[in-house]
């Protein structure tokens, strides 16, 4: 199981301990990640909005174009990223005219991209190319009595909707939750949007989304959330306490990326963990399983 | 939100707007709108929009220029696609409220807090090719000045808090190697765009 990885500019700053923890996960379950050399930033769903779709994904296919001589399925974990990614290559794919015009641009440096990669999300790749068993197999510590809400977020599900999973139910997380041997809880807001980037400029839509996401996992008697998105994990962690100041509430949800569960599941060497960087202590939840 | 009365006089249409509208990269999806409103049902942010997409859809019909251009609606929008994929017409709603925000920049209408961070972050990745969100964050308060500075004094527990877990590192990574060919994609890229406009 060889891929080509795009880690996306989170992994560099908020997101770090993503990555301290995917990385020793894919390991771990016998998949090798060879990184986009010298990738750029995706755009996200933020570039478009000031130079429109096409620049954004001919920005986007930079990092495509960098990726194809490998000829290795592109393997990405950040939901935003790949909605970029995803997108981009299925225009590369289906508008010839597109592919032309965008091929003129990436000349400009050198490069060309024929539309040969297959974009893919990491939740779709734990699924179909590890599968719940081989993580089951690989659980060192089940996580026996842990009660996880698992945090799908937005763009994971719908950016291909119907390709893979439901778009506004999905249960491959909660399918891995339970091959980790913890308990999935019941979590209807579990592909609501948590405000995303409106942190800065308008934080109560993000306080007020994130609100509605943390009561409704509370009420399925969360423990703590998982997400495979740096956007949520940042926003419903580092957020929640704004939340409870705002909102008069007492959540004390941890917010771990689903890889970091993994790593403990898996019984890593604990810096795989990456527990430091939580905002939310997580030790509370885990003091059960033996870990303080 | 906009009250829902009917308008005693008859609707004056600018088909002139629209039409600019639906020249832009997805703008022409908008004529497909049957005013249903699934999309105001789904949004996430519907409650804090001047108008949901069904109503803006309808003003851009309309050809209200101003009335659109000054919403806050495509700046609400936080991309989450759960109107994309209900739409029984199949419109790529948040596609085109890409092409709004980028239409409302081009001419001006930036008062929106949200435009002066897609620009800050938009800058972030022509001067490094990649996104540091220390940068990001500068660039948007030195954009928005000092009216904002009470806002980041109240979220200043957020930021220490990040600090302290380490989760917002204060030197930005190094700029990628081939950050001029991006340069040069960029400047090809909207370049041609521009022909087809």
């Amino acid at each position: 199981m060889r891929y080509s990885f795009y880690p996306g500019c989170s992994m560099e700053g908020t997101a770090v301990p993503y990555r301290k923890s995917l990385e020793p996960v894919a390991e771990a379950l016998g998949m090798q990640l060879e990184e986009i050399p010298d990738w750029n930033c995706c755009g996200a769903t933020v570039a478009s909005g000031v130079v429109g779709d096409y620049t954004q994904q001919v920005v986007a296919a930079r990092n495509l174009a960098l990726a194809e001589s490998g000829n290795l399925d592109v393997l990405v974990a950040c939901s935003s990223c790949f909605l970029s990614l995803a997108l981009t290559n299925r225009r590369f794919q289906e508008d010839e005219h597109f592919r032309r015009q965008a091929n003129e641009a990436l000349a400009e440096a050198g490069l060309k991209y024929n539309g040969s990669l297959k974009v893919r999300q990491i939740l779709e790749v734990m699924a179909n190319d590890v599968g719940y068993e081989q993580i089951r197999a690989r659980v060192k510590r089940p996580l026996t009595g842990l009660k996880v809400a698992g945090y799908v977020g937005c763009q994971t599900m719908r950016t291909l909707p119907w390709e893979f999973d439901d778009p506004e139910h999905p249960v491959v997380l909660d399918r891995l939750i339970e091959a980790l041997g913890a308990t999935p809880v019941e979590f209807p807001m579990k592909t609501r949007c948590c405000g995303s980037s409106q942190a800065l400029p308008a934080e109560k839509v993000l306080v007020d989304a994130s609100r509605e996401i943390l009561e409704s996992a509370a009420a399925g008697g969360a423990q703590m959330l998982i997400t495979p998105c740096p956007m949520c994990q940042l926003n419903l962690d580092a957020y929640q306490g704004r939340v409870n100041q705002l909102h008069q509430q007492n959540f004390a949800l941890p917010v771990l990326f689903f890889t970091q569960l993994m790593a403990i599941a898996f019984d890593l060497p604990p810096e795989t963990w990456a527990l430091k960087y939580c905002i939310v202590s997580p030790f509370t939840a885990l003091a059960p399983l033996g870990i303080r | 939100m906009a009250g829902c009365q009917v308008s005693p006089e008859a609707v004056r249409y600018d088909p002139a707007f629209s039409r600019e509208v639906y020249r832009l990269e997805n703008g022409a999806q908008i004529k497909k709108c049957m005013q249903c409103g699934m999309c105001a049902v789904s949004c996430a942010t519907r409650t804090k929009m001047n108008y949901s997409p069904r109503r803006l859809f309808n003003l851009i019909k309309q050809g209200k220029k101003e009335e659109v251009m000054k919403s806050n609606t495509m700046w609400m929008c936080t991309s989450c696609l759960m109107c994309k994929v209900r739409c029984p017409r199949g419109i790529a709603i948040v596609d085109v409220m890409h092409d709004l925000k980028n239409l409302a920049i081009e001419k001006g209408y930036v008062t929106h807090p949200q435009a002066a961070f897609y620009q800050a972050f938009w800058k972030e990745i022509v001067s490094r090719g990649r996104v540091f969100e220390g940068g990001v964050t500068a660039r948007y308060y030195l954009k928005r000045g000092l009216g904002e500075i009470k806002s980041a004094l109240e979220m200043k527990d957020v930021g220490m808090a990040m600090l302290r877990h380490n989760r917002l590192p204060l030197l930005p990574p190094r700029k990628i190697k081939g950050l001029g060919g991006l340069r040069k994609i960029i400047a090809k890229a909207q370049s041609q765009r521009k022909e087809v406009g």
